[in-house]
């Protein structure tokens, strides 16, 4: 029998409006992308009948339609998602779902399940978009599914993580600051503490050590970014090539870690995981785990909090 | 209605300082509580409280604001867990047997929840689904219960579309909606207008018609005592008394007022102290003193004069 939560929420879902604007407003803002990369390509030049210009632009419009739908999804995600627990508080219907014989961990796996049906149905409505990319050449198949692919799994792991934070709060407009505080958090946060680090250390008076690259490697966009390494690496700049080229920087740097500043040198070591050496992992796999972790941990609190304070005392 | 522990009528008066005390023992009880006990920090919500709900009554909680009823109804559905003392709940302890005392229960919180983006039909099946029951069998379930609370011409409305007390009438087909043997309502004509609350006290005698054991917590004493066969009183979590609410009133050695009107247009009102001292009443003034007494009606304010004789007002 299907989750009864998830059947329940995909009826409420696409019976409201809602759901069509936010693949209406998905759509059309890749598609403005899409446009917008064309005709700035256009404008200058870049494209006329030249193959490997035109391969160019293809590449880079998939790599600007991939930003930005994984931009838009980090966005929309909050805002569909964060109500998930806190509403059925918020409406007090948690109470009557709790005395039945649903476990907390089905209410919470339909609930994210619900999420993530609909992120899917999103991705899936923007894979015409991604064709356009592909059609201009620039990049080979296996690469555009391995990025769109990451964008899923990526989606997939911030709407648990918001339908997880769901569960500590009663009220919707609360859940929702809360999750795009985090959504912030998880895109900025490492980043941000890699650069600090960064100055604290060159300030220290010691060049040689680096923060840790792990830092950067658990972030959304550095997974989605690493990805998608393997096709080209020339042409026009866009923001998932930065975020490429900063993640492979701080790889390149990290065998200097940031923590050989301490007298034991092994400490740094276990920071050390991505790097560019044999024994290295890719960033993204090291970026997923994070995730991965996170999100599971989350979940766990989650299905705790769900439980009836009964059940908790037991 | 009140002989359902071995024949014998239960009362319970209880003073704080006697509690935990006996409670009737046996299969025959839905609910049997002793010593029960909920704390928070300094605040008891429920003290010592022994109750004992016989199956196959409609019983009714009764008392103000805090008293600590909802956190005795609570502890009955599964949902917070006894400091101290023991409750059963169909036989099986809730805080233990949890998914046990699910299936045999039905609990209508307070809060009226339900989910307006959904039909009414497709609400109770989502119930349905969450406790279990095979999806051919929904139809048939759904259509019954929604003829039962006489909801079934509204079967496809949407459910905001429903008033407060069609709501409430769904709210109580889903907590039947798994058939449990007991129903324990808190507030559930909270909010209603007379209408809904008459057509809401006829289904609950029709359900208890049906064999299902009613547990109800009602601010409205007058239609408690109409409905309820056994009744107990709180206060500030304290069992102030349990049993049928005649028996109770006697108990409390309270006089009964009843007033008379005679064919004359004149009125008289009389005091008597029990059934058989109404009845020698009666018979004097018509046989003895040949009086055309046109109305006989006991002015007694019954369970709300039991209620405010054993409460003080104290809040928690």
């Amino acid at each position: 029998m299907i989750n009864p939560v998830l059947a329940r929420e995909l009826r409420e879902r696409m019976r409201t409006g809602r759901a069509f604007v936010v693949i209406g407003v998905f759509l059309a803002l890749l598609i403005l992308t899409v446009f917008l990369v064309y005709q700035g390509r256009q404008s200058t030049g870049v494209i006329e009948f030249d193959l490997a210009r035109q391969t160019q632009l293809g590449r880079d419009l998939y790599e600007w339609v991939l930003f930005v739908m994984l931009a838009l999804v980090l966005f929309f995600v909050p805002g569909l998602t964060a109500g998930a627990i806190a509403g059925e508080r918020e409406r007090q219907t948690l109470l009557p779902l709790q005395v039945t014989l649903l476990r907390p961990r089905s209410i919470l796996i339909g609930k994210v399940l619900a999420g993530m049906s609909f992120l899917v149905l999103l991705l899936v409505a923007a894979v015409p978009v991604t064709v356009v990319s592909y059609l201009l050449g620039g990049f080979r198949l296996i690469d555009g599914l391995k990025g769109l692919l990451a964008v899923v799994i990526v989606a997939i792991l911030h709407t648990t993580m918001v339908a997880s934070l769901s569960a500590f709060t009663r009220r919707v407009q609360t859940a929702t600051l809360l999750a795009y505080g985090f959504t912030a958090l998880l895109v900025l946060l490492g980043p941000l503490m890699y650069v600090t680090m960064g100055i604290a250390d060159s300030s220290h008076g010691n060049d040689q050590a680096n923060p840790p690259a792990v830092l950067v490697a658990v972030n959304p966009f550095s997974v989605v970014a690493d990805i998608t390494t393997g096709a080209t690496s020339t042409g026009e700049s866009n923001p998932l090539r930065a975020i490429r080229s900063g993640v492979a920087e701080a790889k390149a740097n990290n065998n200097d870690s940031w923590f050989a500043w301490f007298p034991e040198d092994d400490i740094g070591a276990r920071f050390r995981l991505v790097n560019d050496g044999p024994s290295g992992l890719p960033a993204w796999v090291v970026g997923l785990a994070g995730m991965t972790l996170l999100a599971g941990g989350m979940a766990a609190l989650a299905t705790r909090r769900l439980r009836t304070p009964a059940e908790v005392e037991r | 209605m009140s002989e359902h522990v071995d024949g014998e009528v239960m009362v319970e008066l209880l003073e704080p300082e006697e509690l935990p005390g006996e409670v009737a023992d046996g299969p025959e009880l839905a609910v049997r509580a002793t010593g029960l006990t909920k704390r928070y920090g300094t605040l008891v919500a429920v003290d010592r409280m022994d109750l004992a709900v016989p199956r196959g009554s409609i019983f009714g909680l009764i008392g103000p604001n805090g008293a600590g009823k909802s956190t005795t109804f609570a502890m009955m559905a599964t949902l917070l867990r006894p400091t101290a003392g023991s409750i059963e709940v169909m036989g099986a302890n809730p805080a233990h047997k949890p998914r046990t005392v699910r299936r045999r229960m039905g609990y209508m919180p307070d809060s009226l929840g339900v989910y307006d983006n959904l039909r009414v039909d497709e609400y109770l099946e989502f119930f349905a689904a969450s406790y279990g029951i095979p999806r051919a069998e929904w139809p048939e379930l759904v259509g019954g219960l929604l003829e039962l609370v006489d909801l079934a011409v509204k079967r496809t409305a949407m459910v905001n579309s429903l008033s407060r007390g069609m709501k409430q009438r769904l709210s109580l087909a889903r907590a039947l909606v798994h058939d449990p043997e007991l129903l324990v309502l808190d507030e559930p004509a909270s909010g209603l207008d007379p209408r809904a609350r008459v057509e809401l006290r006829e289904l609950l005698r029709s359900l208890n018609g049906m064999g299902k054991t009613i547990v109800i917590a009602s601010h409205i004493l007058a239609e408690l005592e109409e409905m309820c066969s056994d009744v107990a009183i709180m206060e500030a979590g304290r069992l102030l008394a349990s049993g049928p609410p005649r028996q109770i009133l006697q108990q409390l050695g309270g006089a009964r007022s009843i007033r008379v009107r005679f064919a004359d247009g004149t009125a008289e009102t009389f005091t008597v102290a029990d059934d058989a001292d109404q009845a020698s009443l009666l018979r004097r003034l018509v046989v003895d003193d040949e009086r055309d007494v046109v109305e006989f009606i006991e002015e007694s304010g019954g369970l709300e004069q039991l209620f405010m004789s054993l409460t003080e007002g104290i809040v928690q």
